[in-house]
């Protein structure tokens, strides 16, 4: 064909202009909302055993249980009977990505009406057909009313907790097909956001390994910048010899390379805030330019790993002899967003959505770091290369180097003090991006969205106290490291601070720091998790210090996206001569409306407890040589068995719409741990994590 | 070549020899509750026992398990299939959140109840010390333990 004819075919006078297989545009996830007709096709029913076709991502959060036992009250049926599906694309209608603790939200309204329809026609003798869901409203719905302490233990259900403990193939790199390869796609060893590719490598000696079956070079193992080059073996640590035996030579862009420093350079608040009012202000209410701050406070927080115990995993499956109509390709995946998986393969292969199905697997410790097609994208191409069914497992380095990590942050925090009041607040901090994440997002399309101001930064920021003047602004920066969702987003680091800078006003004027909390809310359950918290550590007592060992209390509390609360208390020991820190114990009072399942909610917070506690003294990603340095668990030391304390978790008993549960208490354990350490210190510490040097250099200087 | 595997003997497919018992496991012989997470022994979750004792799977080969006996998570459950004591612990305390770490934690605390019965929170915290749980298990896991112990906490 000749080009001119090439236009003509084009035709009616619109001109596009695509790339093979690719779009400048990125595939947008879609977000729909699920109806009850939605969730009738996740529920069924054949000769008295019920099938429930789980809508959201299972990655720990025990939604399984929660939605099994939701449809079993609905139903009438003991959980048992409602048989766990993790669906494929074929099974249901499009979902919306697991994400920001909604499942509850999300789910449970549709799939209790879904399953009070099936009831009904049950009852009156249907058995057979298609429903179509009834508008039943949320307070004749059986599953959906507070119950007391007593049943709602007995209501739990059993999820797969039985196929954990006895070893039953549930992840992504369980799957097993007949004549199944490995695969790995080798990268420069620096960010994405650097252009680079392989140049040379020693192909001769890869093959010379029996187990070698494939080199592959292919346009689509592209990940942003990084283009990688595919190897596919007979055995899984086969992959390590022969990318030993391989030496790849990179070429990479020009004037790319970066350190730390790059990166500390472009968030420090006090450059940014040199320059002037930061691009995006939530609270922009007039500050008096005399004001003499009674509290001026620089914190910064590092980058952080989601560092899952599982590297992400896909095994994909090009069914050869499958007609133009039929199925073919068939990928299992450990991932967020099932329906995004399948859009992206689909742009990817210039395939029919329809043609892909992608089967959803438990996922090993998600946290927001699962909702991108990387691993799935990988092993299609190399199964499509090789004619065989290929698994890619990423190796521990590449789920450190290979992933988006949670942005670091720089913070200050100015307030003036009247009285027994705050009466001026200023927030302003700089990060890089979260929701408009780079590793997804090409430069040119996040300037566009950044008209419009990150959300997921600021999530947190809205302080939950009342203050009649408050500036709130930020900035996000494009890093060379990529960033994005990371459990609570914005929060974690954002309420921190917020916390942080409250424990210092309370002190400033002399306040208890729970009365000085409580005498800033109006808002009741606020104040009731607080209290909580308080009564349960048996606040205002606090542990002493002696001779080798100083101890100290704090407290905080926050609300969640506007609609879950929770507040914790710390109580930390620090050793004076070697200035290890240890949180001995931990109470957090939590509060998301109606609680369907108490055991799971209970399981999130203590989860989000120990997440705090890294937060606060372990965790902090290394970058060096223009990437990630951290290439295994040394570099990135976790809480282990030894630091985390006995966790008091109290839930509040409320008939509230049920909100989330999975992040709330992000915005309570880190104030809480760092606010005990200042109280057994004496210091603020304004760099995260706190670990035993820094401890020991600030006793040193304070002396 | 066979091993013992689950107090059966189990013939090694040619090829794999020589690979890491992880993968052996994992992907010809099909018991793929023993995980992967890191492939250098320092997170855990591939831990099995190996005559008993708590061993990293990644770091060991068939050839070098000659004559040993392999217990994977598999294996712990009775013929009939009622848990180790050890597995109900986990599921009566719902220990499991993301749960792929949770085998290699089973093992661990299955080996450290073998070596010492009633063990104190310090013994717990030092044994289970290398294996991580990125969710927060830290805290059930040594409930469990105590309970799986006899229940009463010493």
């Amino acid at each position: 064909m000749k080009r001119r004819q090439f236009l003509a075919a084009a035709g009616a006078g619109a001109l596009t202009v695509t790339l093979a297989g690719c779009s400048l545009v990125p595939v947008i996830p879609k977000r729909p909302t699920s109806t009850a007709d939605d969730a009738l096709g996740w529920i069924r029913h054949d000769n008295g055993r019920y099938t429930l076709w789980l809508p959201s991502a299972e990655m720990g959060q025990q939604i399984s249980a929660a939605l099994q036992g939701l449809a079993a009250a609905e139903l009438g049926v003991p959980p048992a009977q409602v048989h766990l599906q993790l669906p494929s694309t074929r099974h249901i209608a499009r979902v919306r990505a697991t994400v920001g603790s909604a499942s509850v939200q999300d789910f449970a309204l549709p799939l209790a009406r879904a399953c009070a329809t099936l009831r009904e026609a049950l009852a009156q003798g249907q058995t057979t057909g298609t429903l179509a869901a009834r508008d039943i409203p949320a307070s004749a719905l059986r599953s959906l009313q507070p119950r007391t302490g007593v049943t709602k233990e007995a209501a739990v259900a059993p999820g797969q907790l039985h196929a954990l403990v006895t070893g039953q193939p549930l992840f992504a790199a369980d799957t097993r097909l007949p004549g199944l390869l490995y695969g790995r796609v080798l990268r420069a060893p620096m960010s994405a956001e650097i252009t680079s590719r392989p140049q040379a490598w020693d192909e001769t000696a890869a093959r010379a390994d029996p187990a070698c079956v494939a080199v592959v070079q292919h346009p689509r193992l592209a990940q942003m910048g990084s283009l990688g080059l595919g190897i596919v073996a007979r055995t899984p640590s086969a992959l390590d010899r022969i990318e030993a035996a391989l030496a790849v030579q990179w070429q990479v862009e020009d004037g790319s390379a970066f350190e730390q420093t790059a990166i500390d350079e472009r968030i420090d608040i006090d450059t940014h805030l040199h320059r002037g009012p930061l691009q995006h202000r939530p609270r922009k209410d007039e500050l008096p330019t005399d004001t003499a701050w009674t509290l001026d406070l620089r914190m910064d927080v590092p980058l952080a790993a989601h560092a899952p115990i599982e590297p992400r995993s896909a095994t994909a499956h090009w069914l050869g002899d499958a007609g133009k109509e039929g199925i073919a390709l068939k990928v299992w995946a450990g991932t967020q967003d099932l329906f995004y998986m399948r859009d992206v393969l689909a742009r990817q292969f210039s395939l029919d959505a329809e043609r892909i199905e992608v089967q959803a697997c438990r996922i090993g410790g998600g946290f927001g770091g699962r909702t991108l097609c990387t691993v799935e994208l990988e092993a299609a191409v190399l199964a499509q290369a090789v004619g065989a069914p290929v698994k890619v497992q990423w190796s521990r380095a590449q789920e450190f180097a290979q992933g988006f990590q949670r942005p670091p942050s720089s913070h200050r925090v100015r307030a003036h003090v009247q009285g027994e009041r705050i009466t001026h607040w200023w927030h302003a901090l700089a990060s890089s991006h979260i929701l408009f994440t780079p590793a997804a997002m090409p430069v040119w399309m996040q300037t566009l969205a950044d008209l419009a101001g990150d959300s997921g930064v600021a999530r947190g920021a809205q302080m939950p106290y009342d203050v009649p003047q408050q500036r709130i602004e930020f900035t996000a920066q494009r890093l060379p490291v990529h960033t994005g969702p990371w459990r609570g987003l914005g929060a974690g680091p954002n309420t921190l601070v917020v916390e942080s800078a409250m424990d210092e006003c309370a002190r400033l004027a002399g306040a208890d720091p729970l009365a000085w909390r409580l005498q800033h809310t109006t808002d009741a359950r606020l104040a009731q998790v607080l209290r909580r918290a308080a009564a349960e550590a048996r606040w205002p007592e606090r542990p002493a210090s002696n001779a080798t060992t100083l101890r100290g209390r704090g407290i905080a509390g926050g609300i969640y996206k506007g609609v879950s609360y929770a507040a914790a208390v710390a109580d930390v020991e620090v050793q004076r001569t070697t200035g290890r820190v240890r949180v001995v114990a931990l109470w957090c009072a939590h509060d998301c409306g109606l609680v369907l399942q108490p055991d799971g909610v209970r399981a999130q917070t203590e989860g989000n407890l120990v997440w705090c506690l890294g937060m606060v003294l372990h965790e902090q990603l290394p970058v060096a040589r223009s990437g990630v340095a951290a290439a295994s668990f040394a570099d990135y030391p976790l809480p282990r068995m030894g630091d985390v304390p006995p966790l008091h978790v109290h839930l509040i008993d409320s008939s509230a719409p049920p909100t989330g549960a999975g992040e709330t208490a992000m915005v309570a354990g880190a104030g809480a741990i760092a606010n005990a350490l200042r109280d057994a210190t004496g210091v603020r510490f304004a760099r995260l994590p706190v670990r035993s040097a820094d401890v020991l250099q600030a006793l040193s200087t304070r002396a | 070549m066979h091993i013992t595997l689950n107090q059966q003997a189990q013939p090694v497919p040619p090829g794999w020899e020589d690979e890491p018992l992880l993968w052996l496991l994992r992907e010809p012989l099909g018991l793929t509750g023993t995980r992967f997470g890191c492939g250098m022994g320092q997170c855990g979750a591939c831990t099995v026992l190996i005559d008993g004792v708590a061993q990293r799977a990644c770091l060991q080969t068939a050839r070098g398990l000659q004559g040993r006996s392999i217990t994977t998570v598999e294996g712990l459950a009775a013929p009939d299939g009622t848990l180790h004591p050890v597995q109900q612990a986990w599921l009566d305390l719902r220990v499991p959140q993301c749960g792929y770490c949770q085998s290699g934690q089973i093992m661990g605390a299955v080996a450290l109840l073998r070596a010492t019965p009633r063990p104190s929170d310090a013994q717990i915290d030092a044994a289970m010390a290398g294996h991580l749980c990125r969710c927060g298990t830290q805290h059930r896991v040594r409930a469990a333990i105590h309970q799986a112990a006899g229940g009463v906490k010493p």
